[in-house]
């Protein structure tokens, strides 16, 4: 289990003469393995809040506090680092790289990582065969239906064991029913695995499941239970 | 437990290179693949760079080698030619006769000279009113008795046959090349200018200008080219024992004004700056062309990592290391390089040789087997090498703005 916390968290962008503050002092926390659900609408600040706990952006003010590490004493490297061990992501948009097959997709994190190539092989087969695409391994991105891609992203998020998975609107694109197979899946996996999800959506389906939900609006954070 | 992922990772990255190397190079093949048009346009364009580095640079160079081949005959020696001879290497190529008595006065006259032998050199010969653009075909008249002199310890090929022995019969030798071209072997009786030849022997030599000559008696010569006029272009004066060229020379030339008495080391200044600007152009031309193919391939791969910024933000979200994305790009702009090279190199050596055989009207089968001594195989591999470096420095600047590709970004840009 991975503690994650923010302190005051603060995004700004200067957009020509005005200030946007994409995300507005927050105080989040996980130090638990939740299913954590961030409800907001389109441009509420969803996606730049993930980024900034994904330590894939750098605040404007405030700190993530990553295992009682503050983050901004972090390197390039050791950022990365945290990225490709720790921290599994799922895309809105998917993101798989189309001239890799689903199974080299899943894989690729796993040879970032430096798993050994039988090691990389038999944990992406399965890891495939656990979202339900085990007949799917060499197909392309192209070669399949969005909710299947989304799947692969899923596989691909859990090849290096991450302690927390942090999925920004994974079911914007898809159809209803796929929504919820998707859904479920991510559900599954933070019970089964004991891996925490952060899930951002502006879907409110997602408050009955949720253990923790916070609504996100104009960049402010708030715990609804 | 940060620290532990640290010693992994690092662990991990050392003993899995390898394998790390080879998936990288499928992956850029199909990165590359995936827009077949674009990629072999480039590839083409780096081919046809190439192309034209090998063919031109081959054949300056073998120019040069020639005309630098020319001083390895009468080494040692000074040559005495008329003032008004138009020359390169001091070996008369238009004008300049006079009379062969010249080299006995200049025997009998000048203490310096031991041996002074009079040559008759005529290019371009024709025969069979075959007429050529650049001279390839020579002739040589030299006294039997001084062969030596002039050609060294040239020995005839497979030691068939004999030297000319007498003067005035109609004995010749040939170089090998003009022997395969036209057929023409020991015993065969051949028609030069209207006179008829005996081909006594072929000369085994790798000069490109005893290669591409037909050796005879002075007389002969002197009969077929000038109806018995005792002319001569070239006398070779060869100093006595202590005596420098240059002692020579200078004594020559006080005694006989109407002629330039030149040393080898005349010889080659004289061919020097001629040389020079060869390289010169040379390299200014492999320098633009270089510089052309590496614009192409950093413009093409610059739009292609501007198509593909979701995919190299993707990597950098997942945590791929900075050098994961640089060697992916740089390695697609090398891959580019060495197909367009291969290419290139192929296709450069067969203009080379299709340029061999058009200047010289040699035919071009002839070229095929010495086609690794027109575009020498160290020269293949120098271009081939500065062809991939090139493409790889083609890449940095793209490799560059693949690493800077942040997800934040990309979200944002296109949704
Ligand atoms: N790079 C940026 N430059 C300027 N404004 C931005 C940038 N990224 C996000 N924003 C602004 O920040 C706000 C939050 O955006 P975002 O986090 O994408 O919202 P959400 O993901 O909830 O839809 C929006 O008003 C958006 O316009
Ligand atoms: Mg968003």
């Amino acid at each position: 289990m991975m503690k994650i916390k923010t302190v005051d968290l603060t995004k700004t962008y200067r957009v020509g003469p005005s200030r946007i503050i994409a995300v507005d002092k927050v105080n989040f926390e996980v130090n638990k393995v939740t299913f954590t659900a961030i409800v907001g609408l389109s441009g509420s600040g969803k996606s730049t809040l993930l980024n900034l706990i994904g330590l894939n952006d750098c605040p404007t003010s405030g700190k993530i506090f990553i295992e009682n590490t503050d983050t901004s004493l972090l390197s390039d490297r050791e950022r990365r680092k945290i990225r490709l061990f720790h921290i599994g992501f799922v895309f809105q948009t998917f993101n798989l790289l189309p001239t890799l097959s689903a199974l080299e997709n899943v894989e690729l994190s796993m040879s970032l990582a430096g798993k050994s190539q039988k090691e990389q092989r038999e944990k992406a087969v399965r890891l495939l065969e656990n979202v339900g695409l085990g007949d799917r391994l060499s197909h392309r991105p192209r070669e399949l239906s969005i909710g299947e891609m989304q799947r692969v992203a899923i596989a691909r998020a859990l090849a290096n064991d991450p302690e927390v998975i942090i999925a920004d609107e994974p079911t914007g694109e898809l159809d209803s029913k796929t929504a919820k197979e998707i859904i479920g899946l991510l559900f599954d996996i933070n019970r089964n695995h004991k891996t925490t999800v952060i899930i951002a959506t502006h879907d409110e389906k997602i408050v009955e499941i949720a253990d923790m939900l916070y609504t996100i609006r104009d960049g402010k954070l708030k715990l609804e239970h | 437990m940060l620290y532990l992922s640290e010693c992994l990772y690092n662990y991990h990255l050392r003993n899995s290179r390898r394998r790390f190397t080879t998936r990288l190079l499928t992956f850029c093949f199909r990165n590359l693949f995936r827009r077949k048009a674009r990629t072999a346009l480039c590839v083409l364009g780096v081919a046809l760079a190439t192309t034209f580095v090998i063919a031109v640079g081959s054949t300056t160079m073998r120019y040069t080698t020639v005309i630098k081949e020319m001083n390895v005959l009468f080494s040692g020696q000074v040559m005495v030619v008329s003032k008004d001879a138009i020359v390169i290497q001091a070996i008369p190529i238009a004008g300049g006769l006079f009379q062969e008595s010249l080299a006995e006065d200049i025997k009998e006259n000048i203490k310096e000279v031991e041996k002074a032998v009079p040559v008759l050199f005529i290019t371009p010969i024709r025969f069979e009113e075959m007429i050529q653009l650049v001279p390839v075909n020579f002739s040589m008249g030299i006294p039997v008795e001084d062969w030596q002199l002039i050609i060294g310890p040239t020995p005839l090929k497979g030691g068939v046959g004999h030297f000319p022995t007498n003067e005035s019969n109609s004995e010749v030798v040939i170089g090998a090349s003009l022997a395969d071209q036209y057929n023409w072997t020991v015993g065969k009786e051949i028609m030069v200018n209207g006179h008829k030849l005996n081909v006594t022997g072929v000369l085994d030599t790798k000069l490109a200008l005893l290669n591409r000559c037909i050796l005879m008696p002075l007389r002969l010569a002197q009969e077929i080219y000038y109806s018995k006029s005792k002319s001569v272009n070239i006398i070779s004066v060869k100093p006595v024992q202590g005596c420098s060229q240059e002692e020579l020379a200078d004594a020559i030339e006080q005694q006989v004004e109407y002629v330039n008495a030149l040393t080898e080391d005349e010889r080659n200044d004289m061919i020097q700056p001629v040389l020079a600007q060869v390289e010169t152009w040379n390299l200014g031309i492999q320098t633009v062309i270089f510089i052309m193919s590496l614009i192409l391939v950093m413009t093409v791969t610059i739009m292609s990592i501007s198509e593909r910024r979701r995919d190299f933000a993707t990597l950098d979200a997942i945590g791929a290391p900075l050098s994961y994305v640089f060697r992916l790009v740089i390695l697609e702009t090398s891959l580019i390089g060495v197909l367009g090279g291969i290419l290139g190199i192929v296709f450069g050596s067969l203009t080379a040789i299709v340029l061999s055989s058009l200047y010289t009207n040699i035919p071009l089968a002839q070229f095929f087997p010495t086609i690794l001594e027109i575009v020498p195989p160290i020269y293949m591999i120098e271009i081939f090498l500065a062809v991939v470096v090139v493409c790889c420095i083609g890449g940095i600047i793209p490799a560059i703005n693949a690493t800077r590709t942040r997800i934040a970004e990309i979200l944002r840009t296109e949704y």
